[in-house]
């Protein structure tokens, strides 16, 4: 297939032939295993946007969207440059053809990726059309100034951008694009868009009932599928018998390749028959339960063995320190339960010479890339129609229900929706690892921190089988794996410090969680400061403030306003009740601090987490009202990280099944918040969608130590086990 | 052998009278807006109406609701009067995040109002406590289900004037 010319590529999207378009490269620096990379240059443009010849804005979205509303957050950037409502602007949803790769929708940095770039093409967008005006009014560019749609000249003309694009199609490329001024960053300027309060694309949609998930896309002719889950990964089967299966009204085809098995029906009822009738005996290479996990993380067992390979910080280290603090805390498996269990449409059309797939995923390039792999087709064969995704949380980055789906389609040479259960989602999601940690602090007489030990082993997070073939893995592993150490930094000085973990392969898939290991390490650096601090009778706050190192400024601001909002009301002095706070810095430059009001019952032992304050800086806030909404989210996220989320194993599989042992919170477990954004007009905006969630759960967990005096050593907090 | 689906009687055709209400609605009537998630009964994502009481779909059979009424999420829109107080309440106070659960919400909502128009806090609570939201976006669900009351109620007025 020819290579298109970007100009060409456009007309042959279905790009329409006349308006301004420009489009922007991003530039993504941060080079580790990662499912679908983009190297910026000049053939990889990432979006679009266009002023049509009507004078309306349309832009090609960057992003898969799974409630984060980061393409809202775009959208307000492009009307704040371009002097336009917010919601004159129309998006589109590329499919894989439409738009040269992206880099895969994960770690909460579409703002802090995508902002500058778009905010840089809609200026040039903007500047080229004042140029035009100036032109067609005979005006000096420098006379010709901004009006909402247009622009004005000193002899009152307005030239609305309708007057100014032709019905020639005209390309701004990157890297025709000037350093022009960016109203978005510019702090003296009166915002009109940026710092709004607008609603998200999509809401009427998804209170009407519209159809906007996979599963909702009505396809002709379409069958229902389901591959059986073996119960731990890499069970191979060692015996089938599909005999009842065959009796299954409904039933139009068992399919069997190597150790994936999967049924056709006419129904969804039927495939639950269908699905029941197969009887398929497992093997597992290794023994796996509760036990073999406990003793893989075991930090105490490695730190005696010398094992732990990676070192993420020392400086002078002193193991013998007097050391005040010497705890271990246990971090259990958590999983996404996203609403939606993950769902695809797969459809061979044209001879089965092309793939449809549609599915609600991460990294739609990637599905693509995989999917012509496993059906032995060019890429340029499969097509992917990215949906939006009824929750991600990192948990949809992978070639899963999709291979389900399209295997299944081209053995009946039929379309098939295939849809997990939610007990395929609690045995075979990538949950978060488990991880166990030693850290020991010591302070001196002026409590300063003089000594830091943080030792811990996890499991994997980006280094698994399916990101890399198994003979790379232990050379990787040796280079770390950068979702087991993040948030493993502390914002705090000491003179004497060492960092060290060991990422660990478990017999059971695990992957990429909200905030990756940052919430563990955090819950653990914050419990061991703020234990120091009550032992020494000081106030957590402001031991915190004393040591913070000094890059953490704008974490010790956030620390002290939360503190000044927390005060607002007095905490009960009966028994029972607790304030705890924790803070952090995800990612380099997000920051936040929060506190936890707890209740626990001296009867049932019940924890209820009664009130949460939080101070959140990321920089330039273009929407708060999201950005609140992703507070809240993390909010609630810490609940159920401090108090109800574990994923159980039992001999040879994920016993968590459903709801009812898989515990979420619900309504009446959450807290009333208080809620402050800092916004930095001239800081560009960092990552928002799993950053409170650091600061919330060990939050929580101070408030239980604060109310009980005891200190809580695992997650999900149990209080005969602290 | 039909049921009344959003004021229409409807059809169900041969193997279709076996599934469960909500693969019947999703897939044989073409009524995506009611949601799969647990498959149980046990996060309210199916939530709909059967003669006017929330009942979770992917737990009851289609043909246990025959010639009963029942109402989804595609039909709690007015002709008339365009969208329902809750659905403009819940565009208002911005709730979904990633919205998969939030016609089970609303319909859940929807049948506390109908019995208790100006529900306390904690008969908020209770009432929706068996609908699980990933995102955790209740606070809003709790501000979006008052003030579609408050809705409710002065339309009431209005029309009772």
């Amino acid at each position: 297939m020819p290579k298109l010319s970007r100009r060409n590529f456009l007309l042959a999207t279905g790009w329409v032939a006349s308006g301004v378009t420009a489009y922007y490269l991003f530039k993504n620096e941060r080079e580790f295993v990662r499912p679908t990379l983009v190297r910026p240059n000049e053939e990889a443009a990432a979006g679009w946007l266009q002023i049509k010849s009507d004078g309306t804005c349309r832009m090609y979205c960057p992003r898969m969207e799974m409630g984060q509303n980061a393409n809202t957050g775009l959208a307000q950037i492009v009307a704040e440059e371009l002097n336009i409502n917010f919601e004159d602007i129309e998006l589109i949803y590329p499919n894989t053809n439409e738009v040269i790769t992206l880099a895969f929708t994960a770690g909460s940095v579409s703002l802090a990726v995508y902002s500058k770039p778009i905010a840089r093409a809609a200026a040039n967008l903007r500047e080229s059309l004042r140029s035009r005006a100036a032109s067609i009014t005979n005006t000096s560019v420098n006379d010709v100034v901004d009006a909402e749609g247009g622009f004005t000249t000193p002899d009152d003309q307005f030239c609305r951008y309708a007057d100014l694009v032709g019905d020639e199609l005209v390309v701004l490329g990157d890297e025709e694009l000037l350093n022009v001024p960016l109203y978005t960053f510019d702090a003296t300027k009166s915002h009109k868009q940026i710092g709004r309060t607008v609603t998200p694309f999509g809401m009427r949609g998804l209170v009407t009932g519209a159809p906007v998930f996979t599963s909702d896309v009505p396809i002709e002719g379409v069958l229902f599928g389901r591959a059986i889950k073996p119960p731990v990964r890499n069970a191979t089967i060692r015996h089938l018998d599909t005999t009842k299966v065959e009796r299954v009204r409904g039933l139009v085809k068992v399919v069997r390749q190597d150790d994936f098995v999967g049924v056709v029906c006419e129904t969804p009822s039927s495939l639950d028959a269908a699905t029941k009738a197969i009887e398929i005996e497992w093997s597992l290479s290794q023994a796996i339960n509760q036990q073999t996990i406990d003793e893989l993380i075991d930090i105490d067992n490695t730190l005696a063995k010398g094992d732990l390979e990676q070192t993420l910080e020392v400086e002078s280290h002193q193991a013998d320190a007097a050391w005040d603090i010497d705890l271990r805390f246990e971090i259990q498996i958590q999983t996404h339960a996203q609403q939606e269990p993950r769902s695809a449409i797969a459809r061979f059309v044209e001879g089965e010479q092309r793939l449809e797939i549609w599915t609600g995923t991460q990294d739609a390039w990637a599905v693509k890339r995989h999917a012509s792999d496993d059906l032995g087709l060019d890429e340029d064969q499969v097509v992917v129609y990215p949906m939006r995704m009824g929750g991600g949380f990192g948990g949809r980055e992978h070639y899963d229900v999709e291979k389900d789906a399209a295997r299944l389609a081209k053995a009946v040479g039929k379309p098939v929706k295939a849809q997990w259960t939610r007990e395929d989602e609690f045995t075979a999601s990538r949950s978060k690892p488990a991880s166990s940690h030693r850290i020991r602090l010591a302070a001196n007489a002026v409590n300063q921190l003089t000594d830091w030990w943080h030792a811990y082993v996890s499991g994997h997070v980006f280094l698994s089988r399916d990101r890399l073939p198994g003979w790379l893995l232990p050379f990787e592993r040796h280079n770390g794996d950068l979702g087991v150490v993040r948030g493993a930094h502390p914002p705090y000085e000491a003179p004497h410090k060492r960092v060290e973990c060991k990422d660990v392969d478990f017999p059971i898939d695990l992957g990429v969680w909200r905030s990756l290991n940052g919430t563990p390490n955090t819950f653990v650096i914050e419990s061991a400061v703020d234990e120091l601090a009550r032992q020494r009778n000081i106030d957590p706050v402001s031991f915190r403030l004393s040591n913070m190192s000094v890059e953490a400024s704008r974490l010790s601001v956030c620390l002290r306003k939360v503190q000044s909002i927390a005060q607002r009301q007095q905490v009960p002095l009966s028994p029972g009740y607790g304030r705890g706070f924790a803070c952090g810095i995800y990612e380099h430059n997000s920051y936040v601090a929060v506190s936890a009001d707890v209740y626990i019952d001296p009867d049932t032992k019940t924890i209820q987490v009664q009130r949460m304050c939080c101070v959140q800086d990321v920089g330039l806030a273009i929407n708060p009202d999201q950005l609140r909404a992703q507070i809240e989210s993390n909010l609630v996220w810490s609940v159920g990280t401090a108090l109800l989320e574990r994923l159980e194993m039992g001999d040879g599989l994920v016993t968590s099944q459903n709801f009812h042992n898989y515990l979420i919170p619900r309504m009446g477990d959450t807290p009333r918040f208080e809620i402050e954004i800092i916004s930095h007009p001239e800081i560009p905006p960092a990552g928002a969608g799993e950053v409170a969630l650091i600061a919330g759960t060990p939050a929580i967990a101070n408030a239980v130590r604060d109310a009980t005096g005891v200190r809580p050593l695992r997650l999900p907090i149990e209080l005969n086990h602290t | 052998m039909y049921i009344n689906v959003n004021g229409t009687d409807r059809k169900i055709e041969g193997a279709w009278q076996d599934e469960s209400l909500l693969f019947a609605l999703r897939e044989h009537l073409g009524l995506t807006g009611s949601k799969y998630s647990c498959g149980k009964g046990l996060c309210g994502a199916c939530t709909v109406h059967v003669d006017g009481q929330a009942v979770r779909s992917c737990i009851t059979r289609v043909r246990d609701v025959e010639g009963r009424s029942v109402l989804t999420i595609e039909g709690l829109q007015d002709e008339g009067r365009g969208l329902h107080p809750l659905q403009k309440a819940w565009i208002e106070e911005r709730v979904p995040q990633c919205g998969y659960c939030q016609s089970g919400q609303i319909m859940q909502a929807l049948a506390l109002l109908s019995d208790n128009p100006q529900p306390e806090e904690s008969e908020i609570v209770d009432a929706m406590s068996g609908n699980l939201c990933r995102c955790g976006t209740y606070d809003r669900i709790k501000t979006a289900i008052r003030s579609a009351a408050n809705l409710m109620a002065s339309d009431r007025g209005q029309s009772n004037a």
